[in-house]
Protein backbone atom coordinates (compact mmCIF):
# COMPACT_ATOMS: atom_id res chain seq x y z
CA UNK A 1 0.00 0.00 0.00
CA UNK A 2 2.93 2.19 0.43
CA UNK A 3 3.08 2.86 -3.44
CA UNK A 4 -0.25 4.43 -2.86
CA UNK A 5 0.54 6.90 0.13
CA UNK A 6 4.05 7.95 -1.97
CA UNK A 7 1.43 8.32 -5.32
CA UNK A 8 -1.26 10.36 -3.15
CA UNK A 9 0.08 11.77 -0.27
CA UNK A 10 -3.37 12.44 0.87
CA UNK A 11 -4.82 9.62 0.62
CA UNK A 12 -5.72 7.80 3.79
CA UNK A 13 -5.06 4.05 4.86
CA UNK A 14 -9.24 3.64 4.74
CA UNK A 15 -9.09 5.20 1.26
CA UNK A 16 -5.79 3.06 0.00
CA UNK A 17 -7.50 -0.39 1.68
CA UNK A 18 -10.42 0.20 -0.49
CA UNK A 19 -8.20 1.04 -3.74
CA UNK A 20 -6.11 -2.28 -3.00
CA UNK A 21 -9.37 -4.51 -2.64
CA UNK A 22 -11.18 -3.03 -4.87
CA UNK A 23 -8.43 -2.68 -8.02
CA UNK A 24 -6.32 -6.07 -6.91
CA UNK A 25 -9.32 -8.79 -8.25
CA UNK A 26 -10.22 -6.46 -11.35
CA UNK A 27 -6.21 -5.98 -12.75
CA UNK A 28 -6.57 -10.03 -12.30
CA UNK A 29 -9.43 -9.72 -14.19
CA UNK A 30 -7.89 -7.63 -17.07
CA UNK A 31 -9.81 -4.60 -16.28
CA UNK A 32 -7.46 -1.99 -16.69
CA UNK A 33 -9.90 0.93 -17.31
CA UNK A 34 -12.36 -0.07 -14.94
CA UNK A 35 -9.53 -0.33 -12.09
CA UNK A 36 -8.40 3.28 -12.66
CA UNK A 37 -11.80 4.44 -12.35
CA UNK A 38 -12.08 2.67 -9.07
CA UNK A 39 -8.99 4.59 -8.19
CA UNK A 40 -9.96 7.80 -8.86
CA UNK A 41 -13.51 7.25 -6.87
CA UNK A 42 -12.11 5.75 -3.70
CA UNK A 43 -9.32 8.28 -4.22
CA UNK A 44 -12.03 10.80 -2.89
CA UNK A 45 -11.27 13.60 -6.03
CA UNK A 46 -7.77 13.79 -4.61
CA UNK A 47 -6.70 13.26 -8.53
CA UNK A 48 -9.45 15.50 -10.53
CA UNK A 49 -8.90 15.70 -14.22
CA UNK A 50 -8.53 19.08 -15.33
CA UNK A 51 -11.88 19.93 -16.86
CA UNK A 52 -11.67 21.34 -20.57
CA UNK A 53 -12.74 24.84 -20.97
CA UNK A 54 -14.37 26.69 -23.28
CA UNK A 55 -11.03 28.67 -24.13
CA UNK A 56 -7.45 27.02 -23.77
CA UNK A 57 -6.79 29.66 -21.14
CA UNK A 58 -3.37 28.40 -19.85
CA UNK A 59 -1.96 30.28 -16.32
CA UNK A 60 1.58 28.45 -17.04
CA UNK A 61 1.92 31.50 -19.40
CA UNK A 62 0.26 34.11 -17.40
CA UNK A 63 1.24 33.24 -14.18
CA UNK A 64 4.37 31.36 -14.87
CA UNK A 65 6.09 33.17 -17.95
CA UNK A 66 4.37 36.37 -17.78
CA UNK A 67 4.82 36.21 -13.66
CA UNK A 68 1.38 37.73 -13.46
CA UNK A 69 0.50 37.66 -9.62
CA UNK A 70 -2.89 36.22 -8.93
CA UNK A 71 -5.03 39.04 -7.79
CA UNK A 72 -4.37 41.33 -10.81
CA UNK A 73 -7.23 38.96 -12.86
CA UNK A 74 -8.68 37.28 -9.67
CA UNK A 75 -9.23 40.29 -7.82
CA UNK A 76 -11.76 39.60 -4.71
CA UNK A 77 -9.16 37.58 -3.43
CA UNK A 78 -7.90 39.36 -0.36
CA UNK A 79 -11.56 41.19 0.14
CA UNK A 80 -14.42 39.33 -0.49
CA UNK A 81 -16.09 35.57 -0.36
CA UNK A 82 -15.28 34.95 -4.10
CA UNK A 83 -11.77 35.04 -5.82
CA UNK A 84 -13.61 35.94 -8.96
CA UNK A 85 -13.15 34.80 -12.59
CA UNK A 86 -12.16 37.74 -14.19
CA UNK A 87 -14.47 39.43 -16.88
CA UNK A 88 -14.13 39.07 -20.77
CA UNK A 89 -13.08 43.00 -20.40
CA UNK A 90 -10.40 42.65 -18.00
CA UNK A 91 -8.90 39.76 -20.27
CA UNK A 92 -9.12 42.49 -22.95
CA UNK A 93 -7.47 45.27 -21.19
CA UNK A 94 -4.32 43.41 -22.83
CA UNK A 95 -5.52 41.06 -25.47
CA UNK A 96 -7.03 44.01 -27.05
CA UNK A 97 -3.07 44.05 -28.44
CA UNK A 98 -1.32 41.12 -27.07
CA UNK A 99 -1.08 38.12 -28.93
CA UNK A 100 -4.34 39.31 -31.03
CA UNK A 101 -3.34 37.02 -33.91
CA UNK A 102 -3.63 33.49 -31.79
CA UNK A 103 -6.62 31.38 -32.51
CA UNK A 104 -7.69 31.60 -28.88
CA UNK A 105 -7.03 35.21 -28.65
CA UNK A 106 -9.95 35.50 -31.17
CA UNK A 107 -12.31 33.35 -29.93
CA UNK A 108 -12.10 35.97 -26.88
CA UNK A 109 -12.24 38.67 -29.25
CA UNK A 110 -15.38 37.38 -30.62
CA UNK A 111 -17.13 36.95 -27.23
CA UNK A 112 -16.21 40.67 -26.49
CA UNK A 113 -17.30 41.72 -29.76
CA UNK A 114 -20.47 40.03 -29.36
CA UNK A 115 -20.99 40.99 -25.73
CA UNK A 116 -21.55 37.36 -24.45
CA UNK A 117 -19.68 36.38 -21.02
CA UNK A 118 -17.19 33.24 -21.20
CA UNK A 119 -18.56 29.79 -19.41
CA UNK A 120 -15.91 28.54 -17.84
CA UNK A 121 -16.34 25.10 -16.01
CA UNK A 122 -15.79 25.70 -12.76
CA UNK A 123 -12.85 23.66 -11.22
CA UNK A 124 -13.15 23.79 -7.37
CA UNK A 125 -16.65 23.53 -5.81
CA UNK A 126 -17.09 23.06 -1.79
CA UNK A 127 -20.13 21.73 -1.26
CA UNK A 128 -23.80 23.92 -0.74
CA UNK A 129 -23.55 23.65 2.91
CA UNK A 130 -19.83 24.85 3.11
CA UNK A 131 -19.16 28.67 3.99
CA UNK A 132 -15.59 29.56 2.37
CA UNK A 133 -14.49 32.86 2.17
CA UNK A 134 -11.06 33.58 0.21
CA UNK A 135 -10.46 37.08 2.33
CA UNK A 136 -9.34 35.43 5.56
CA UNK A 137 -7.35 32.98 4.34
CA UNK A 138 -5.22 35.52 2.02
CA UNK A 139 -5.04 38.02 4.86
CA UNK A 140 -3.85 35.17 7.30
CA UNK A 141 -0.85 34.84 4.48
CA UNK A 142 -1.89 31.53 2.99
CA UNK A 143 -0.17 31.13 -0.61
CA UNK A 144 -2.36 30.63 -3.44
CA UNK A 145 -0.95 27.04 -3.88
CA UNK A 146 -1.51 26.03 -0.87
CA UNK A 147 -4.77 24.80 -1.82
CA UNK A 148 -4.97 25.69 -5.84
CA UNK A 149 -1.61 24.15 -6.07
CA UNK A 150 1.44 24.84 -8.46
CA UNK A 151 -1.18 27.15 -10.70
CA UNK A 152 1.94 28.74 -12.05
CA UNK A 153 2.87 25.34 -13.65
CA UNK A 154 -0.26 23.96 -14.97
CA UNK A 155 -1.78 24.02 -18.59
CA UNK A 156 -5.21 23.25 -17.72
CA UNK A 157 -6.08 23.98 -14.15
CA UNK A 158 -7.15 20.75 -12.28
CA UNK A 159 -8.24 20.21 -8.63
CA UNK A 160 -5.02 18.67 -6.74
CA UNK A 161 -6.33 18.82 -2.76
CA UNK A 162 -9.46 17.00 -1.55
CA UNK A 163 -10.80 20.05 0.25
CA UNK A 164 -12.70 17.32 1.78
CA UNK A 165 -13.86 18.78 5.89
CA UNK A 166 -10.27 16.75 7.10
CA UNK A 167 -8.18 18.66 4.14
CA UNK A 168 -9.36 21.84 5.96
CA UNK A 169 -9.30 20.54 9.47
CA UNK A 170 -5.70 19.88 9.39
CA UNK A 171 -4.69 22.83 7.88
CA UNK A 172 -7.17 24.94 11.06
CA UNK A 173 -5.67 22.64 13.65
CA UNK A 174 -1.54 23.21 12.45
CA UNK A 175 -2.33 27.05 12.37
CA UNK A 176 -4.69 27.20 15.27
CA UNK A 177 -7.70 28.72 13.23
CA UNK A 178 -11.28 28.18 14.56
CA UNK A 179 -12.08 24.82 14.59
CA UNK A 180 -16.09 25.79 15.38
CA UNK A 181 -18.27 23.98 13.25
CA UNK A 182 -20.01 27.34 12.62
CA UNK A 183 -17.05 28.43 11.08
CA UNK A 184 -17.51 26.68 7.79
CA UNK A 185 -21.28 25.18 7.96
CA UNK A 186 -23.98 27.23 7.23
CA UNK B 1 -23.38 9.96 33.79
CA UNK B 2 -22.61 13.37 34.06
CA UNK B 3 -21.83 15.68 31.17
CA UNK B 4 -18.36 15.46 31.49
CA UNK B 5 -17.73 11.79 31.20
CA UNK B 6 -20.63 11.69 28.77
CA UNK B 7 -18.44 13.75 26.58
CA UNK B 8 -15.09 12.24 27.20
CA UNK B 9 -17.27 8.55 26.00
CA UNK B 10 -18.20 10.03 23.25
CA UNK B 11 -14.67 11.42 21.96
CA UNK B 12 -13.59 7.98 23.19
CA UNK B 13 -15.75 6.91 20.58
CA UNK B 14 -15.36 8.74 17.90
CA UNK B 15 -10.98 8.29 17.88
CA UNK B 16 -12.24 5.04 17.33
CA UNK B 17 -14.64 5.05 15.04
CA UNK B 18 -12.75 7.52 12.46
CA UNK B 19 -9.20 6.67 13.73
CA UNK B 20 -8.29 10.05 14.31
CA UNK B 21 -8.92 12.58 17.31
CA UNK B 22 -11.45 15.16 18.03
CA UNK B 23 -9.93 18.37 20.10
CA UNK B 24 -10.67 18.68 23.64
CA UNK B 25 -11.51 22.12 24.70
CA UNK B 26 -8.08 23.03 25.69
CA UNK B 27 -7.16 22.69 21.92
CA UNK B 28 -10.09 24.75 20.90
CA UNK B 29 -8.80 28.21 20.40
CA UNK B 30 -10.12 30.52 23.22
CA UNK B 31 -12.86 32.24 21.54
CA UNK B 32 -13.07 36.59 22.55
CA UNK B 33 -15.68 36.19 25.11
CA UNK B 34 -19.07 37.52 22.83
CA UNK B 35 -22.38 35.62 23.63
CA UNK B 36 -25.00 36.46 21.72
CA UNK B 37 -28.38 37.18 22.33
CA UNK B 38 -31.33 38.94 21.47
CA UNK B 39 -33.92 41.72 23.59
CA UNK B 40 -37.55 41.50 22.83
CA UNK B 41 -39.22 44.40 23.97
CA UNK B 42 -42.75 43.48 24.08
CA UNK B 43 -44.29 46.50 24.80
CA UNK B 44 -42.60 47.37 21.21
CA UNK B 45 -44.20 44.64 19.43
CA UNK B 46 -46.81 44.72 17.71
CA UNK B 47 -47.23 41.48 16.16
CA UNK B 48 -46.89 42.55 12.48
CA UNK B 49 -45.30 39.92 11.35
CA UNK B 50 -42.73 41.85 9.67
CA UNK B 51 -39.97 39.40 11.42
CA UNK B 52 -41.10 36.24 10.34
CA UNK B 53 -41.34 37.06 6.67
CA UNK B 54 -38.46 38.99 6.62
CA UNK B 55 -36.77 35.42 8.31
CA UNK B 56 -38.30 33.59 5.70
CA UNK B 57 -37.18 34.93 3.18
CA UNK B 58 -32.88 35.31 4.70
CA UNK B 59 -32.98 31.93 5.39
CA UNK B 60 -34.85 29.58 2.37
CA UNK B 61 -37.34 28.58 4.63
CA UNK B 62 -39.86 26.64 2.56
CA UNK B 63 -42.83 27.44 1.85
CA UNK B 64 -45.84 27.33 4.10
CA UNK B 65 -48.71 26.06 2.69
CA UNK B 66 -52.05 25.90 4.01
CA UNK B 67 -52.02 22.07 4.15
CA UNK B 68 -48.70 22.24 6.02
CA UNK B 69 -50.24 24.58 8.41
CA UNK B 70 -53.08 22.41 9.20
CA UNK B 71 -50.99 19.40 9.60
CA UNK B 72 -48.94 21.15 11.97
CA UNK B 73 -45.84 20.99 10.04
CA UNK B 74 -45.47 24.77 8.98
CA UNK B 75 -41.76 26.04 9.58
CA UNK B 76 -40.91 29.14 11.10
CA UNK B 77 -37.87 29.70 12.67
CA UNK B 78 -39.87 32.81 14.28
CA UNK B 79 -43.40 32.58 14.96
CA UNK B 80 -45.87 35.04 16.73
CA UNK B 81 -47.79 33.68 19.66
CA UNK B 82 -50.95 35.56 20.20
CA UNK B 83 -52.44 35.42 23.48
CA UNK B 84 -55.97 37.09 24.92
CA UNK B 85 -56.01 38.83 27.85
CA UNK B 86 -59.17 39.47 29.06
CA UNK B 87 -62.76 38.93 27.91
CA UNK B 88 -65.18 40.80 25.48
CA UNK B 89 -65.26 43.70 25.09
CA UNK B 90 -62.10 44.17 27.23
CA UNK B 91 -60.23 41.75 25.56
CA UNK B 92 -56.35 42.47 24.55
CA UNK B 93 -54.57 40.44 22.05
CA UNK B 94 -50.95 40.21 23.35
CA UNK B 95 -48.12 39.44 21.30
CA UNK B 96 -44.56 37.48 22.44
CA UNK B 97 -42.67 36.60 19.41
CA UNK B 98 -40.90 33.52 19.91
CA UNK B 99 -37.66 32.43 18.32
CA UNK B 100 -34.78 29.38 19.44
CA UNK B 101 -33.59 31.23 22.97
CA UNK B 102 -30.06 29.72 22.44
CA UNK B 103 -29.98 28.36 26.01
CA UNK B 104 -26.80 28.39 27.69
CA UNK B 105 -28.12 25.22 28.97
CA UNK B 106 -29.68 23.87 25.88
CA UNK B 107 -31.84 20.79 26.75
CA UNK B 108 -31.24 20.14 22.77
CA UNK B 109 -27.63 19.95 22.43
CA UNK B 110 -27.44 16.92 25.26
CA UNK B 111 -30.32 14.18 23.23
CA UNK B 112 -28.28 14.67 19.91
CA UNK B 113 -26.42 11.23 19.21
CA UNK B 114 -24.52 12.61 16.24
CA UNK B 115 -23.82 15.85 17.70
CA UNK B 116 -25.22 17.77 14.98
CA UNK B 117 -26.23 20.07 17.50
CA UNK B 118 -24.16 22.26 19.87
CA UNK B 119 -23.50 24.89 21.93
CA UNK B 120 -20.82 27.41 20.08
CA UNK B 121 -17.93 29.56 22.13
CA UNK B 122 -20.01 32.57 21.20
CA UNK B 123 -22.92 31.00 22.57
CA UNK B 124 -24.86 29.70 19.63
CA UNK B 125 -26.96 27.05 19.39
CA UNK B 126 -25.42 25.97 16.28
CA UNK B 127 -27.37 23.13 14.01
CA UNK B 128 -24.97 21.53 11.27
CA UNK B 129 -27.51 20.32 8.97
CA UNK B 130 -24.83 17.67 7.20
CA UNK B 131 -23.89 15.80 10.65
CA UNK B 132 -28.14 15.73 11.13
CA UNK B 133 -29.53 12.26 10.59
CA UNK B 134 -32.98 13.55 11.74
CA UNK B 135 -34.05 11.56 15.12
CA UNK B 136 -35.90 14.70 16.11
CA UNK B 137 -35.11 13.95 19.91
CA UNK B 138 -33.72 17.70 19.58
CA UNK B 139 -37.43 18.90 18.90
CA UNK B 140 -38.75 16.51 21.36
CA UNK B 141 -36.57 17.76 23.79
CA UNK B 142 -36.92 21.81 23.52
CA UNK B 143 -39.43 22.97 25.48
CA UNK B 144 -39.69 26.12 22.96
CA UNK B 145 -40.75 24.47 20.45
CA UNK B 146 -38.25 25.98 18.07
CA UNK B 147 -36.87 23.21 16.34
CA UNK B 148 -38.56 22.21 12.80
CA UNK B 149 -38.13 19.03 10.87
CA UNK B 150 -38.41 19.22 7.28
CA UNK B 151 -41.10 16.64 6.25
CA UNK B 152 -40.39 17.20 2.41
CA UNK B 153 -38.11 18.62 0.35
CA UNK B 154 -38.54 21.90 -0.11
CA UNK B 155 -40.03 23.78 -3.27
CA UNK B 156 -40.10 27.13 -4.27
CA UNK B 157 -42.20 28.21 -7.65
CA UNK B 158 -39.83 28.47 -10.96
CA UNK B 159 -40.02 32.33 -10.21
CA UNK B 160 -38.24 32.44 -6.79
CA UNK B 161 -35.55 30.38 -7.29
CA UNK B 162 -33.27 32.79 -7.83
CA UNK B 163 -34.15 34.74 -4.50
CA UNK B 164 -32.46 31.77 -2.22
CA UNK B 165 -30.28 33.57 -0.22
CA UNK B 166 -26.72 32.08 -1.46
CA UNK B 167 -25.57 32.61 2.11
CA UNK B 168 -27.46 29.71 3.75
CA UNK B 169 -28.10 26.24 2.62
CA UNK B 170 -31.20 25.21 1.22
CA UNK B 171 -32.23 22.19 3.60
CA UNK B 172 -33.16 19.12 2.57
CA UNK B 173 -35.59 16.11 3.50
CA UNK B 174 -34.99 14.36 6.84
CA UNK B 175 -33.41 17.23 8.67
CA UNK B 176 -33.78 19.56 11.49
CA UNK B 177 -33.37 23.17 11.13
CA UNK B 178 -33.90 26.16 13.49
CA UNK B 179 -33.13 30.02 13.83
CA UNK B 180 -29.86 30.76 13.82
CA UNK B 181 -29.37 34.30 14.79
CA UNK B 182 -28.83 34.70 11.12
CA UNK B 183 -24.59 33.04 11.51
CA UNK B 184 -24.01 34.47 7.82
CA UNK B 185 -24.66 37.65 8.80
CA UNK B 186 -22.33 37.41 12.23
CA UNK B 187 -19.87 35.86 9.79
CA UNK B 188 -20.01 38.11 7.75
CA UNK B 189 -19.37 41.00 10.16
CA UNK B 190 -16.75 39.31 11.60
CA UNK B 191 -14.63 38.70 8.49
CA UNK B 192 -15.74 42.34 7.62
CA UNK B 193 -13.81 43.42 11.02
CA UNK B 194 -11.43 41.60 11.11
CA UNK B 195 -10.23 42.75 7.52
CA UNK B 196 -10.43 46.41 8.57
CA UNK B 197 -8.11 45.42 11.39
CA UNK B 198 -11.13 46.07 14.46
CA UNK B 199 -13.57 44.51 16.63
CA UNK B 200 -17.26 44.12 15.38
CA UNK B 201 -19.33 47.14 17.04
CA UNK B 202 -22.38 47.37 18.26
CA UNK B 203 -25.29 46.55 16.74
CA UNK B 204 -23.29 46.09 12.90
CA UNK B 205 -24.81 42.54 13.29
CA UNK B 206 -28.04 42.58 12.43
CA UNK B 207 -30.26 39.09 11.99
CA UNK B 208 -33.18 39.68 9.32
CA UNK B 209 -36.03 39.77 11.78
CA UNK B 210 -33.99 42.30 13.81
CA UNK B 211 -33.44 44.35 10.99
CA UNK B 212 -36.97 44.25 9.54
CA UNK B 213 -38.77 45.02 12.82
CA UNK B 214 -40.67 48.56 12.23
CA UNK B 215 -41.14 49.33 15.83
CA UNK B 216 -37.34 48.22 17.08
CA UNK B 217 -39.11 45.60 19.18
CA UNK B 218 -36.14 43.06 18.58
CA UNK B 219 -32.20 44.42 19.32
CA UNK B 220 -29.53 42.28 18.73
CA UNK B 221 -25.91 42.01 20.59
CA UNK B 222 -23.09 40.74 22.75
CA UNK B 223 -24.39 40.51 26.26
CA UNK B 224 -20.69 39.87 27.37
CA UNK B 225 -20.14 43.49 26.62
CA UNK B 226 -21.55 45.65 29.72
CA UNK B 227 -21.77 48.52 27.16
CA UNK B 228 -23.75 47.08 24.57
CA UNK B 229 -27.02 47.90 23.75
CA UNK B 230 -28.45 44.36 24.82
CA UNK B 231 -26.72 44.85 28.21
CA UNK B 232 -28.36 48.05 29.21
CA UNK B 233 -31.96 46.47 27.88
CA UNK B 234 -31.54 43.49 30.05
CA UNK B 235 -31.31 45.33 32.87
CA UNK B 236 -34.73 46.34 32.84
CA UNK B 237 -36.71 45.79 35.89
CA UNK B 238 -39.49 44.38 33.45
CA UNK B 239 -36.93 41.75 32.15
CA UNK B 240 -37.96 37.92 32.23
CA UNK B 241 -36.86 34.53 30.13
CA UNK B 242 -39.22 31.94 28.74
CA UNK B 243 -40.08 29.26 30.96
CA UNK B 244 -37.12 30.33 33.31
CA UNK B 245 -38.01 27.57 35.71
CA UNK B 246 -36.69 25.21 33.32
CA UNK B 247 -33.06 26.53 34.06
CA UNK B 248 -32.23 26.68 29.83
CA UNK B 249 -30.37 29.93 30.72
CA UNK B 250 -32.02 31.42 27.54
CA UNK B 251 -29.85 34.21 25.06
CA UNK B 252 -33.03 35.57 24.47
CA UNK B 253 -34.84 38.06 26.59
CA UNK B 254 -38.05 38.98 26.88
CA UNK B 255 -39.03 43.11 28.64
CA UNK B 256 -42.57 42.64 29.94
CA UNK B 257 -45.97 44.35 28.17
CA UNK B 258 -46.26 48.03 29.33
CA UNK B 259 -50.34 48.12 30.17
CA UNK B 260 -51.48 51.23 30.99
CA UNK B 261 -54.64 50.12 31.92
CA UNK B 262 -53.47 47.39 34.52
CA UNK B 263 -54.48 48.18 38.21
CA UNK B 264 -51.61 49.15 39.86
CA UNK B 265 -50.11 46.26 42.28
CA UNK B 266 -50.11 46.32 46.27
CA UNK B 267 -47.42 48.91 46.98
CA UNK B 268 -46.16 49.67 43.51
CA UNK B 269 -46.65 51.52 40.26
CA UNK B 270 -48.96 50.28 37.32
CA UNK B 271 -46.35 51.68 34.84
CA UNK B 272 -43.47 50.84 34.08
CA UNK B 273 -40.76 53.18 33.61
CA UNK B 274 -40.05 54.08 30.02
CA UNK B 275 -36.49 54.66 31.19
CA UNK B 276 -35.17 51.96 28.50
CA UNK B 277 -34.52 53.93 25.95
CA UNK B 278 -32.07 57.08 25.20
Amino acid sequence: MEYLRVLLPRVTRMQAAIVVAATVPVVLAGGGVLAALLFLMAAGGTVTPAPTQPIAFDHSVHAGQAGIACEFCHRGVDTQAAATIPSVEQCMFCHAAVAADKPQIQLLQAHWETNTPINWTRVHRVPDHVRFVHAPHVQAGLECSTCHGDIASMTEVRQVRSLAMGDCQDCHRESAAPLDCATCHK
Amino acid sequence: MSNAAHESAARAAAVGALGQTIPTDAEVPPSDGTRWGMVIDLDRCTGCQACVVACQAENNIALNEEQRVLERRAKTWIRIERYWEGEFPNAKARFIPVLCQHCGNAPCETVCPVWATYHNPEGLNVQVYNRCIGTRFCANGCPYSVRYFNFWNPEWPESLNNQLNPDVTVRSKGIIEKCTFCVQRINRAQVDAKTDGREVADGEVQPACVQSCPTTALTFGDFNDEGSTVSRLAESERRYTLLENFGTDPGVVYLKKVDPHAEAPEGGHGHAPAEDRA
